[in-house]
């Protein structure tokens, strides 16, 4: 070894390593087990995810068969609608014609949609958990260091659990699209209950509000911009991770991409990947708009 | 006094770091960059190379990631890395062709004795539960053994990851065996992660799989697997003018030919070290050697350093084959 080791003796010199065989009988015998379960619990994950495959089989089909002009309309009346801006509805709707412009409409079409269901779930999972960290501080305990490693951990790692137990295609990639966008959906939701004035939450106690009434009468109204901003993150890392999610299958803009690096085809990787830029500002430019909207009659309602 | 100390512990301290300089000064093996592709043989060769070069021939050896159209870019516009140890020459046929009539590039030989082998695989127990399907054509008038798995009402044939060479040639052979019409579709799997998850997915249900694969492959050691045959021979020249061609009109039904995988270095390193490039002109191995070396990786879930220590140990007699006696020596005593 080229090591010089500072003349120390070798048992300080290294560091201290479990050794070769028993690595290898422990990664033998967890990947082992892991395949075992899979096996045992196929007839299961199949029946499982079986409607979910159809649902997402159905919105993609609606998202790319409905006549372009349709969707172009709807996806700017959604834009104007949130943010009430015409700089905002304007910007979107030439990113969109661009987009087809450059014969990339299908593609965005498959990506919107998987992006528009892993948001949905992400926030019908993440809401419930948020509201339950912010209401007791041991499930915050528990789920805050959960939440640090789903958010750490390369989201490449998440592929290889899903694909050996749910295969190739949209359903492991949505699975794997939810774990990495859900995080932020539950922190802020945490953040923007526990940030509710406590005189709010007083005087709603002095009305005599159930625990109920409190929580969707008082904190989450008062909550929401925050929980908009949770809503615009995970949007945000749902669209980054659907192109990763093309490693297993995913069609839409993610697979060009991916094809893209594998040929070096630099003009179709930059236009697939301005594609996803210009969704992406459009998304978040929205969403922002509606969340400050939504601050602007905070702060009226404060005065 | 303490300026003397200082002094002589300086001058231990450089004679001491002086010393293995020194005993590198009289070989006359410079540095080489090698790229280590990312997939497993090719990898694996890699780091035979790197042991083989620094301990038989005390090179400086640098291992660069790489892939396919990566690498070959690389190296015909900036002439780097040096060396592309495993390179299938199918992927990159006519652009490698110009390059080497340029004097860029050189093919140096053929790693693969055997050549790399095509196909379109299903797995063994399927094949033992399933005598009478013997052949692609056959199998593709049961769409309803292989359920695709977004939509099991139609067949699934799993290709090649997005931007692979055997994307092209897998689409055309499709198209050419009209297999849509006989209710299969083709599955994309993304990334060989994808492909190779695949395999591992119908392995740990025991269920049926059909798609593209290659050999020599850590996957194939793993999983046994039998490669389908076409009813038709290989017809070499329909396959490289349209098999593998993007969109080709009117594809007709070939086998695969064997691929041709080659050694290919730089012309800078052809000229500037021979020592190197005459291990490299000797050097090759045969599918049954790497699909072993394979297998136990996967199987130990080894590094491709590990596989190559691993093959020293284990298959003298193949690289015993490729060195000198003093090259053979060093490289024993380093193991």
């Amino acid at each position: 070894m080229a090591s010089s080791c500072w003349g120390l003796p070798d048992f300080l010199c290294g560091a201290p390593e479990m050794s070769g065989s028993a690595m290898r009988a422990m990664r033998r015998t967890i990947d082992t087990g892991f395949r075992d379960m899979v096996r045992g619990a196929s007839s299961y994950i199949d029946a499982a995810t079986a409607p979910v495959q159809s649902f997402l089989n159905t919105l993609e089909g609606l998202f790319v068969n409905t006549p372009w002009i349709v969707v172009f309309l709807v996806l700017v009346g959604i834009t104007w609608g949130t943010s009430r801006s015409w700089k905002i509805t304007a910007g979107a709707g030439v990113a969109l014609i661009g987009i087809g412009w450059f014969g990339l409409w299908n593609d965005s079409m498959i990506t919107l949609s998987m992006v528009t269901v892993c948001t949905l779930v992400a926030v019908i999972i993440g809401l419930p958990i948020g509201i339950l960290t912010a209401r007791s501080d041991r499930a915050q305990r528990i789920i805050t260091p959960v939440l640090d490693v789903m958010q750490t951990m390369p989201s490449f790692v998440y592929l290889i659990p899903v694909v050996v137990i749910f295969g190739i295609g949209k359903v492991p990639g949505m699975i794997a699209v939810v774990i990495y966008a859900m995080p932020p959906m539950i922190r802020l939701t945490n953040l923007g209950i526990r940030l509710v004035d406590r005189e709010a939450i007083e005087a709603a106690d002095a009305f005599g509000s159930s625990e109920r009434q409190k929580l969707w009468n008082v904190q989450l109204p008062l909550a929401l911009p925050t929980l908009m901003t949770g809503v615009n993150q995970t949007i945000m890392m749902a669209l980054s991770m659907v192109v990763v999610a093309s490693m297993v299958g995913v069609g839409g803009l993610g697979r060009n991409v991916l094809q893209a690096i594998n040929n070096q085809f630099f003009t179709i990787g930059f236009l697939n990947g301005f594609a996803l830029v210009a969704i992406a500002i459009t998304f978040d430019r929205a969403s922002q708009a509606y969340g400050k909207r939504l601050q602007r009659h905070k702060e009226v309602s404060d005065e | 006094m303490t300026k003397l100390v200082y002094a002589s512990v300086l001058a231990i301290a450089a004679s001491a770091m002086a010393a293995p300089a020194f005993a590198q000064d009289n070989q006359e093996c410079g540095r080489v960059t090698i790229a280590e592709m990312n997939w497993a043989s090719a990898g694996v060769a890699a780091w035979v190379d790197k042991i083989v070069l620094e301990e038989g021939f005390g090179c400086q050896v640098e291992l660069v990631t790489g892939d396919t159209m990566p690498t070959f870019t690389s190296m015909n516009e900036r002439g780097q890395p040096d060396v592309a140890p495993e390179l299938w020459i199918n992927a990159v046929k006519d652009p490698l062709e110009a390059a080497v009539a340029e004097g860029r590039l050189i093919t140096l030989s053929e790693i693969l004795t055997d050549g790399g082998v095509e196909g379109w695989w299903v797995p063994a127990y399927f094949a033992e539960a399933n005598p009478e399907i013997t052949s692609v054509e056959q199998a593709l008038q049961h769409p309803d053994l292989f359920p695709a798995p977004e939509n099991a009402a139609r067949g699934g044939i799993y290709t090649c990851p997005a931007g692979w060479a055997c994307q092209i040639t897998t689409e055309n052979l499709f198209r050419a065996l009209d297999a849509e019409a006989q209710g299969f579709d083709l599955v994309e799997t993304g990334s060989a992660a994808g492909l190779d998850g695949s395999i591992g997915n119908a392995y740990a249900r025991g269920e049926p799989w059909l798609g593209y694969y290659w050999a020599p492959t850590a996957v194939l050691g793993m999983y046994d697997m039998v490669m389908l045959p076409f009813e038709v021979d290989v017809d070499e020249q329909h396959f490289v003018e349209c098999i593998s061609v993007v969109g080709c009109p009117d594809p007709q039904v070939t086998a695969y030919p064997v691929a041709e995988v080659f050694t290919v270095v730089t012309q800078q390193m052809a000229e500037n070290n021979p020592v190197a490039v005459g291990y490299l002109e000797t050097r090759a191995w045969g599918n049954d050697t790497v699909n072993a070396i394979l297998a136990w990786q996967m199987e130990n879930q080894a590094t491709n350093e590990d596989a190559a220590w691993w093959f020293f140990e284990n298959f003298p007699e193949v690289w015993g084959a490729w060195l000198s006696d003093d090259a053979r020596t060093s490289v024993e005593s380093a193991i």
